[in-house]
């Protein structure tokens, strides 16, 4: 007896499989053609995927828990590239001086305010009983101001950063491995009594932290390095304070998730023109990392630079794999993705939650965009087009898997690159909407669907 | 089990061993029904049994995995969804599916209007279009509300509203799925009269419902499920007669 | 439309009653937006003098045409597509193709054919192009929704973006197509600013009239029914592929219509007139008048205008920069509308 829908799910995949074989064909006919080639086409691929598969991942993280399409996203990638301009416009090739204290304020009052929330959602509970409101939100309003005025002190001294981070890291080292110290010796001597342990714990964090600001400190070679944090850490911030004051209420009300969309859609269209005016909309090119000498191999040329994207986005995805499946946070994410009724139920705080959510989220976004843009060059339209294609690579590898993420990304950047050997370049993009238009006709579901 | 008998005189509906299944769960299982022409049927079984997958099997909202469906005698491996109401055959949904942002006027002049394109391009509600909505919406006491969006009603109001959608098309089987849940008294008398109604017009209705007096009150024929398999069928009095059905699967 | 007759006469009733007024515009926003923006726009034509009221006026229907279009496709049926741009680029490029006379040898750049013809000639064509890409796009793209329908619509605009700028041989690429002919017919010719206005509001008009025609219909209601509920649709006998085909084929006719009358107007397109980035502004034009309704487009097109040149008379704002921040302000216009109005200024349907 015919099977109907049997049948139909049968040629699908009979299509998608003669597709793929079509396509592997192609790449065994180019490889034997020419191997050298190949080895080139197949790195840039991977270093092309590298970015597309952190974009994917911070994408995947954050859809597969809210269950919308945040469009900041691409606005976070041009921010991490447009960061590093900011903060080293003076190291890149004639750059003018665009470090402007308006801008700056901006960012710090966004910072402040992050943290002023993220203090109240943190302490204040817990701390209510012992102490009367007035002084915690003195408290903490002054504490949220000091770290705005702090990071508005870093922005608008570039050329310093080196010297105003210092304590900054030092802290972030101290704190770093007094916890891991403070690990180690319970691990290993369970018995000992808790005051030495902490004692000792607490020097050896101070020692290492303070040896970390003085190392940072008269390094200036440093503060591309440091460039890279402030703004992924910006970036988070800015994504964190959309969440807060735009998606939650949002949420609340919206019938469709198209309505997220659409506002987010406004952000991406008001920061990108934004970034335009203060920055031009010209091409900028960003100063030169580390690694930028390529090195001859198997008659490829490959660049050091690369090599390191490529690491990051491995680190960055064991990083997440290990966040979600070994830590309680990650229990809770995955949970708030499952059901966030029941999560709210079961007395999770889900607003912190997604807030950490969509923190990590912009963070992997702002990477990928400082690292594409090291390797090219930067505009403000930038974003929306890496958006597009981490969209797409989540989607090729399977929405809302992470696995999915990252062999989408890679399998994306390849089809590109081997994709524009017999074409010219600039058909990159076309090439790949026609993989998602073909995936998403043939093979919905992705590469590694969820669960 | 009844056995198909292809007779478009005594039944407005067959399926032979038709199955459905999500994955690995069988929400239909080579199920064998023939529902009568004129007639009130009533599908009940435990949730989960697979009565709503039935009705959306029937009306072509789910794709047929195996099995025949027989409508007036007309054997079909494919139920199109669009293709229902040639059949004569329409329905409700269990989670009402109005047309939410227009008005309850509109949402019963959708189902009278043109099918092909372009003659509906050229079409701006005829006079009969007009009166049967008119007499729709007074006979589930929805007039006055004519001008609401559909959204902006009651709970209720929308179930009613949905139930003369289905009215509003002039066809020979009505599938209800859980038409009386979630009803006030007034209202489920309300619906219970339109049953009827459609009944005495010679019309065949298929619905599902858990509330047990409204199936004795109302149902000729009945149609007990588990797990996607049919457990008993037959005159509605004589299966409930049977006192392990209900004791196992109607809890009355 | 969002005019309807007892309206109307109240507010003709309250021009006679100054009571009647108040009563009427407290607390009607759409009534408010209506006088503010249409006021803002006399006071400005006049305040600006005929020639420049002209060119926006030109600027405006070109854009409400695209925008009207557009809401057949975003505000009636549902579908938030972001890949209108697409079309119009399609009609831009094939009006200037076949009518370009240009000489690119003399000029010692890449050159393409060229064929001279009239506008009202080549015009058609472009509308029937751009319909036969609707008929093939729109059927990949009938099974896709909500947000994967956004997600492959940006691929289509992004798609014809790169046609058009790497076609080289067809549309010269990033150097574009100068001496597209003016509009002429029978002696009538629309080279004057003037004419060519008349002309762009007729095709306006006529837009208007198609779009007004299409969803008062019976056909109409049932985008509207597709919109709200596609599989319910289905269930009442509704072929809903065919519903949704044929409204993005002939929204995309209209759109290839005004790409013609683009090209026409400026006499040089290159693809950066075609870029995403437009086609999203379009999409927050239609969102900001309101979805699922035709006025509402025509006055969220009359803002976007307005708010471009009402800037440019902003002192601490440098001309260069004016693009940009009416981007930013309708970014952020498009972040409140969400926040507070999800269904535009004047919409009659919710996201």
């Amino acid at each position: 007896m015919l099977r109907n829908a049997a049948y139909r799910e049968r040629r699908g995949r009979i299509l998608a499989a003669s597709l793929a074989t079509v396509a592997a064909a192609y790449v065994v006919w180019k490889i034997t053609e020419s191997p050298d080639q190949a080895v080139q086409f197949a790195f840039n691929g991977l270093s092309v995927g590298a970015v597309y598969a952190l974009l994917a991942l911070g994408f995947t993280l954050v859809y597969s828990t809210v269950w919308f399409f945040d469009l900041y996203y691409g606005a976070a990638a041009a921010m991490g590239a447009y960061g590093v301009f900011y903060l080293r416009t003076s190291e890149t090739v004639g750059g003018s001086h665009v470090n402007n204290p308006y801008v700056s304020a901006l960012f710090a009052l966004v910072v402040a305010g992050v943290v002023a929330w993220v203090l109240y959602e943190s302490f204040f509970i817990r701390l209510q009983s012992r102490f009367t409101h007035k002084s915690l939100y003195i408290a903490g309003g002054l504490l949220a101001a000091a770290t705005g005025i702090y990071s508005g002190f870093v922005l608008t001294n570039p050329d310093n950063l080196h010297v105003l981070l210092s304590p900054a890291v030092g802290a972030v080292a101290a704190i770093a491995v007094g916890l891991v110290v403070n690990g180690v010796i319970q691990r290993l001597f369970s018995e000992a009594s808790r005051t030495p342990v902490l004692v000792v714990s607490v020097v050896a964090g101070s020692l290492f932290g303070g040896y970390c600001g003085l190392l940072i400190a008269g390094a200036p070679e440093s503060r591309l390095y440091l460039s890279w944090a402030v703004s992924c850490l910006v970036a988070g911030a800015v994504g964190v304070a959309l969440y807060r004051g735009l998606y939650v209420s949002m949420r609340k009300r919206a019938r469709s998730p198209l309505i997220m969309l659409v506002a987010s859609l406004g952000v991406l269209l008001a920061i990108t023109a934004a970034t335009a005016i203060v920055f031009e909309s010209a091409p900028r090119p960003l100063p030169t990392a580390f690694g930028s000498e390529p090195w001859t191999l198997w008659g490829s040329n490959i660049k050091g630079f690369n090599i390191f994207t490529i690491g990051v986005a491995i680190a960055g995805f064991l990083g997440l794999l290990l966040l979600l499946k070994c830590t309680s946070l990650g229990r809770t994410i995955r949970a708030i993705g499952d059901d966030e009724e029941v999560a709210k139920v079961v007395g999770i705080n889900t607003t912190v939650v997604i807030a950490i959510v969509f923190f990590i989220g912009a963070v992997f976004a702002a990477a990928a965009g400082l690292l594409s843009g090291h390797d090219t060059a930067i505009q403000p339209r930038m974003g929306l087009l890496l958006l597009l294609k981490g969209w797409i690579a989540s989607v090729v590898g399977g929405m809302g898997n992470l696995y999915g993420a990252v062999v989408g990304g890679f399998a994306l950047g390849m089809v590109e690159q081997f994709g524009i050997w017999d074409l010219a370049g600039e058909w990159k993009d076309v090439i790949s909407f026609v993989l998602l238009i073909l995936f998403l006709s043939f093979w919905p579901r992705g590469l590694l669907p969820r669960g | 089990m009844s056995t198909p008998t292809g007779d478009g005189e005594r039944f407005a509906l067959e399926t032979i061993e038709v199955a459905k299944h999500f994955g690995g769960v069988h929400a239909v299982d080579g199920l064998s029904v023939a529902i009568p022409r004129g007639k009130i049927t009533c599908v009940v079984g435990p949730n989960g049994s697979g009565k709503s997958t039935l009705i959306n099997l029937l009306s072509g909202m789910l794709p047929l995995d195996d099995g025949i469906v027989v409508v007036d005698g007309v054997r079909l491996r494919v139920v199109r969804p669009h293709e229902t109401p040639g059949l004569g055959i329409t329905r409700t949904f269990q989670d009402v599916r109005l047309f939410d942002q227009i008005s309850v006027w509109d949402n019963i002049m959708v189902v009278l209007t043109e099918r092909r394109l372009l003659p509906a391009l050229l079409e701006r509600g005829k006079s009969g279009q007009r009166e049967r909505t008119e007499q729709i919406l007074r006979s589930v006491g929805m007039w006055e509300k004519r001008r609401s969006l559909a959204m902006d009603l009651s709970y209720g109001q929308r179930k009613l509203l949905e139930i003369g959608r289905a009215m509003a098309l002039n066809v020979n089987t009505y599938l209800f799925d859980e038409p009386f849940a979630g009803l006030f008294p007034q209202m489920l008398e309300r619906v219970k009269g339109l049953m009827r109604q459609l009944r005495s017009e010679g019309r065949t209705i298929l619905f599902i419902s858990h509330n047990m007096d409204i199936v004795r009150e109302l149902s000729d024929h009945l149609i007990v499920m588990d797990s996607g398999k049919l457990l008993t069928e037959g005159d509605a009095e004589e299966v409930l007669a049977q006192p392990e059905v209900i004791e196992a699967y109607l809890g009355v | 439309m969002s005019v309807n007759p007892s309206e109307a006469a109240s507010l003709l009733r309250s021009v006679r009653e100054p009571g009647a007024f108040a009563r009427l515009a407290r607390g009607n926003l759409e009534l408010w937006v209506n006088l503010v923006v249409i006021t803002w726009a006399v006071v400005f034509a006049i305040w600006q003098g005929t020639g420049f009221a002209i060119t926006l006026g030109t600027v405006f229907a070109i854009w409400a045409i695209l925008a009207v279009s557009l809401n057949l496709v975003v505000g009636f049926t549902g579908l938030l597509s972001v890949g209108h741009i697409g079309f119009f680029g399609i009609g831009a490029y094939t009006v200037a193709i076949l009518t370009s006379n240009a000489q690119y040898e003399q000029l010692r750049t890449e050159a393409i054919p060229t064929f001279g013809w009239p506008f009202f000639a080549a015009l058609p064509v472009g509308i029937v192009l751009a319909g036969l890409t609707a008929i093939a796009v729109g059927t990949v793209f009938n099974r896709f929704r909500d947000d994967i329908f956004v997600l492959v619509s940006f691929g289509f605009t992004v798609i014809c973006f790169n046609v058009f700028l790497n076609s080289r041989g067809l549309t010269r690429g990033a150097f574009g197509i100068h001496e597209i002919a003016k509009p002429e017919i029978g002696g009538w010719s629309f080279g004057s600013e003037v004419a060519f206005l008349i002309l762009a509001l007729v095709f306006l008009a006529i837009v208007v009239l198609i779009s007004w025609f299409i969803v008062s219909s019976s056909f109409g209601r049932v985008l509207t029914a597709i919109r709200e509920d596609e599989r319910a649709t289905e269930v009442f006998g509704y072929q809903v592929t065919h519903y949704k085909l044929a409204v993005w084929v002939i929204s995309a006719m209209m759109a290839a219509a005004a790409g013609g009358l683009f090209a026409s107007w400026t006499t040089f397109i290159d693809p950066n007139s075609f870029i995403l980035l437009e086609s999203i502004l379009l999409v927050s034009i239609v969102i900001l008048g309101g979805l699922a309704t035709i006025w509402g487009s025509i006055l969220g097109t009359m803002v976007f205008v307005l708010l471009e040149e009402g800037m440019r008379f902003l002192p601490f704002l440098p001309d260069e920069y004016v693009g940009q921040a009416r981007q930013v302000i309708l970014g952020v216009l498009l972040v409140l509308l969400m926040l507070f109005r999800p269904q535009g200024l004047l919409g009659r349907y919710k996201l």
